[in-house]
């Protein structure tokens, strides 16, 4: 597969607000990249990757990602995943995942209550199988450095499903200095085969040096 | 003058005059008032709507009457890079390579006083809709906030509940919020300022939308948000002042929707670049009210509304109460109708209902319908062109707070305690943990700074930076309005509003292009608020023009005064600056040691503190002052882009010593061994410049061939802020006492 002829699609929700933000991260990868409506199924042969986008999805009602858990775009996402399509959830897209099923735990309130903008550090654990699986920070003692920006993004699980999670491999980043009260420093997870993963902090919002980092482009090979 | 009980209730009700019932009398060719056998008046022949419609659009808030005579001076100010879009929501400015930006401040004080959260979430909401109906994308957001004392009753609870509400609308609709001010003063402890700015780009092929309705038979149609009760006479309480009685207005404020606000932005910027859309407006202040007919009005047409037709949430409402209702997230559209289906479609997949209520029509009236029955029809330019227009009284600005000598500005008290062993060390550490002086970190995290992709600097910094995208040419953004200065003297708080934020982004190579007024004052029906009212416009106009940065959008807030006591005249302003790239932007603070720390200064006016016992200016701050000052700052610009510059910083409350103390947030301190005297480190002059620039750049002999005086006054070193041998403190230590005071007082309430 080169890039140049992959296809990325982008899901998008009635109040995703990174979406074409997105758009920005696969085409700087060299990938085309196009939107995927909530509320349509598509055909999973067309694209070779997905990414949930950040966002308020359905404004967060109910709960963060819980709506749009069950639109119907989800269902194409669903089998997507189930053929090993590697599948990347972005903070809100994160939300969604773990409220789909397709990753596990839960993204509750920050443990201050309150939104929280910044850069945080991240150390890489375990590698996906596609998603920033390349990247050149990925050795001992290598970081990133990416911004959060979230009011629900602390990571949490049941004790036996977060020994799970641990034991199988299945964390993906930790934070260096933990900003939000997640659950072992976690801030981004992956399923057990590796292909879909999911994290709070936003690649796509580091990818020139002007930004304040460039670490967000090897999401993508 | 005696009344009759039903006609002095409803005069009170709507807030309207009985001069201007005479006016609005004559004007509809209805009988005067007249009188009976007690000599009282009677009532008169309106029925509920037609003054419902004319208390919303005569209130000060829609009308502007008190102002509009002063705020025409404004129009001097445009140059050619204003692009033609007179009376419309926001103003626009042409960059000069086909990209064009729109922005505007506004006001959300009353409601936010009232109901903190709601209050600044809708102002959030109102901003971005003036910015999107004219068919640009919002890109960024500034806000402009003023609270009483930080340590009274209900002050943490007011920050709490203002921050939350930018964050949690701003965030939501995927707007960065990348500068602001926040400033604590007890003269706003009954009367909070939360003030709003927003820009928005419009690329190369993307037209300006415009609100004049046009096209007779073309169909009115609404879409947005159902309308409710909220907010019914909004506009009219944003008239008037503050009683003891204020919590009782609490249903007056409007309740708004994020998410519905996300949806309409896309939706309405997809009808736009798509030309299905003849004429936008949004729904703001009074409603569907103020946009129909000031639609109606701008177009030289007539519009026929059928209020049957208007989602509502509540079938029990009246006539008077759908056209008043603030309901937020709505806006108002003229489309031809055969473009009718495809814009309902459009919006229908974003969820939204598009609904035809009405029609244009060549009769130049607004025809209201309700159940079958005609409710209202008047001529638009009633409401909106002869709307009256006062001249309230003032006098031209004398300064009276004038000192001689600049150390009676100083408190002499406090100098006797600095000259103590331990004085400066403790007044600094005192000063540095006050609200006023605090990082604000603990506020401004709570902003999305970075969705969208064009943050170059976030609001951790003194100027926002966005990339523009075509372009890649950097756009600046901050505001200015330092209180205790208007409080000082209003000529002298108004020029400075203008030329710090202006210095603060010449200081980084931006040059500023245009301006935007939010201005907060009293009753104007006062005097000595009129008086400072007319010198701040008349100020503005003089800075703008010298800087030749039109003002292009604004918005006027009176009645900022509760129980009789009134704010401290705030002229908010919002400059929006450009330059060329966004390579090498010098940056704030401190952050490597062993560079040389300059200062460079203009002291042409001292001012006192704002705590000072005494208030008062040393100094001229006339016409020729003003222009020598503009001068100065392109020399600075010049300046900035000296390669070896590597941070610099605006001298600003406090004096030098403060300023300097607070550029050890970089993590770095500094020595100062320079020659200076306790007076000259506290001194409030304006204007001072600090710069750390390479021991390897000649920066004394650049900066005097400028004609500038640089004083050399330390450098740069590790883990210490020293002054001589008089002060020494930890830069960890105040690292962590400036980042968590104003966390510890916001977080107790979490």
């Amino acid at each position: 597969m080169t890039p140049a002829s992959a296809r990325l699609g982008v899901v998008r929700f009635p109040g995703s607000n990174c979406d074409r933000d997105v758009l920005s991260l696969a085409q700087v990868a060299g990938y085309q990249a196009d939107f995927l409506w909530h509320l349509d199924h598509f055909n999973i042969q067309d694209y070779q990757a997905l990414v949930l986008p950040g966002g308020f999805s359905y404004g967060d009602y109910l709960r963060a990602g819980a709506l749009s858990a069950r639109s119907p775009v989800m269902n194409s996402v669903r089998d997507f995943a189930k053929r090993g399509g590697p599948v990347l959830g972005i903070c809100n897209g994160f939300q969604v995942l773990t409220e789909a099923g397709l990753l596990p735990g839960a993204l509750v309130k920050n443990s201050s209550l309150r939104f929280r903008d910044g850069w945080v550090d991240l150390v890489p654990e375990n590698k996906s199988s596609f998603w920033a699986s390349q990247h050149s920070q990925w050795k001992v003692g290598g970081q990133l450095k990416l911004p959060i920006a979230h009011g629900e993004g602390r990571f949490y699980s049941p004790p036996d499903l977060l020994r799970q999670i641990e034991d199988s491999g299945q964390v993906w980043f930790r934070y260096a200095d933990n900003p939000n009260g997640s659950l072992a420093n976690i801030a981004g997870v992956l399923n057990e085969t590796g292909n879909v993963a999911g994290l709070m902090p936003h690649p796509e919002r580091a990818l020139w040096d002007w930004m304040g980092s460039e670490d967000g482009r090897g999401f993508l090979r | 003058m005696k009344m009759s009980s039903a006609l002095a209730k409803k005069l009170q009700t709507y807030r309207i005059s009985f001069a201007e019932l005479q006016e609005i009398l004559k004007l509809m060719k209805r009988p005067a008032p007249i009188q009976n056998a007690h000599q009282e008046w009677d009532d008169v022949q309106l029925n509920p709507v037609e003054w419902a419609v004319f208390s919303a659009l005569w209130s000060e808030h829609c009308s502007y009457k008190s102002s509009k005579i002063h705020l025409r001076k404004f129009a001097q100010t445009l140059d050619a890079s204003v692009v033609n879009a007179e009376g419309e929501n926001a103003g626009v400015i042409d960059l000069g390579q086909g990209e064009r930006i729109v922005f505007k401040m506004e006001s959300h004080n009353h409601p936010s006083f009232i109901e903190p959260y709601q209050g600044a979430a809708t102002g959030v909401g109102g901003i971005l809709r003036d910015i999107f109906t004219m068919g640009a994308r919002p890109i960024a957001s500034a806000d402009y906030l003023c609270f009483g004392d930080e340590f009274s009753g209900r002050m943490g609870l007011l920050v709490d509940g203002v921050v939350r509400g930018i964050g949690g609308y701003g965030n939501s609709v995927g707007v960065p919020t990348i500068t602001g001010q926040t400033n604590f003063h007890p003269r706003f402890e009954k009367n909070i300022l939360v003030n709003a700015m927003s820009v928005g780009l419009l690329r190369k092929n993307e037209k300006v939308a415009l609100s004049a309705a046009k096209g007779v038979g073309n169909q009115v149609v609404y879409v947005g948000a159902k309308t409710g009760k909220d907010g019914v006479h909004g506009a009219a309480m944003a008239s008037e002042s503050f009683d003891a009685n204020s919590d009782a207005k609490k249903p007056n404020v409007q309740i708004g929707d994020p998410y519905f606000e996300k949806l309409l932005i896309e939706s309405c910027l997809e009808v736009l670049q798509q030309d299905l859309v003849v004429a936008i407006q949004d729904m703001g202040a009074a409603g569907l009210t103020s946009s129909s007919f000031e639609m109606a009005s701008k177009g030289q047409v007539g519009m026929r509304l059928n209020l049957d037709l208007v989602p509502v949430r509540d079938s029990t409402m009246q006539a008077d109460e759908i056209l008043l209702s603030e309901s937020q997230e709505r806006m108002l559209m003229v489309v031809e109708p055969h473009k009718v289906p495809k814009v309902q479609s459009l919006f229908q997949r974003w969820g939204l209902d598009a609904v035809v209520v009405g029609e244009i029509q060549s009769a130049r009236r607004v025809q209201i319908y309700f159940h079958g029955e005609k409710m209202a029809d008047l001529d638009p330019d009633w409401l909106v062109e002869n709307c009256p227009r006062y001249s309230r009284p003032f006098e031209p600005w004398k300064s009276t707070r004038v000192f001689e000598n600049p150390d009676d500005l100083l408190d002499a008290e406090l100098m006797k305690v600095l000259q103590q062993p331990m004085g400066l060390k403790d007044w600094l550490l005192q000063k540095s943990s006050q609200a006023q002086h605090a990082a604000k970190t603990p506020l401004y995290q709570q902003y999305d700074q970075r969705v969208g992709l064009l943050t170059a600097r976030g609001a951790d910094h003194d100027v926002g930076v966005l990339r523009l995208p075509d372009s890649a040419r950097g756009l600046a953004l901050t505001v200015g309005c330092r209180p205790w200065l208007m409080e000082i003297d209003a000529r002298l708080g108004a020029l400075d509003a203008v030329l710090y934020p202006s210095f603060q982004m010449s200081l980084k190579g931006f040059v500023p292009k245009g301006l935007t007024d939010c201005l907060n004052f009293g009753n104007p029906e006062k005097i000595e608020i009129m008086n400072e009212f007319v010198a701040s416009v008349d100020a503005i106009v003089e800075t703008s023009l010298l800087l030749q940065a039109p003002v292009v959008s604004g918005n006027v807030s009176f009645y900022n005064e509760t129980l009789g006591q009134n704010i401290i005249s705030t002229p908010a302003i919002g400059v929006v600056g450009l330059r060329e790239d966004i390579r090498e932007l010098p940056e704030d603070v401190f952050l490597a040691p062993g560079l040389d720390v300059w200062r460079l200064s203009h002291s042409a006016v001292f001012t006192s503190s704002q705590s000072a016992p005494k208030m008062g200016f040393c100094g001229d701050f006339g016409a020729s002052q003003v222009m020598s000052w503009v001068q100065w700052m392109k020399q600075l610009r010049l300046l900035s882009q000296l390669s070896g510059v590597r941070a610099n910083q605006m001298v600003s409350q406090g004096g030098l010593l403060l300023s300097l103390v607070k550029m050890v947030q970089g993590g770095v301190g500094c020595k100062l061994t320079a020659p200076l005297s306790v007076s000259d480190l506290l001194q409030e002059v304006l204007y001072q410049s600090v710069w750390v620039v390479e021991k390897s750049v000649p920066f004394g002999d650049r900066a005097k061939a400028l004609g500038l005086q640089p004083e050399l006054l330390g450098q740069t070193q590790l883990d210490w802020f020293e002054v001589r041998e008089k002060c020494k403190i930890s830069v960890q230590d105040w690292q962590k006492l400036n980042q968590n005071s104003l966390r510890r007082s916001i977080e107790s309430l979490a």
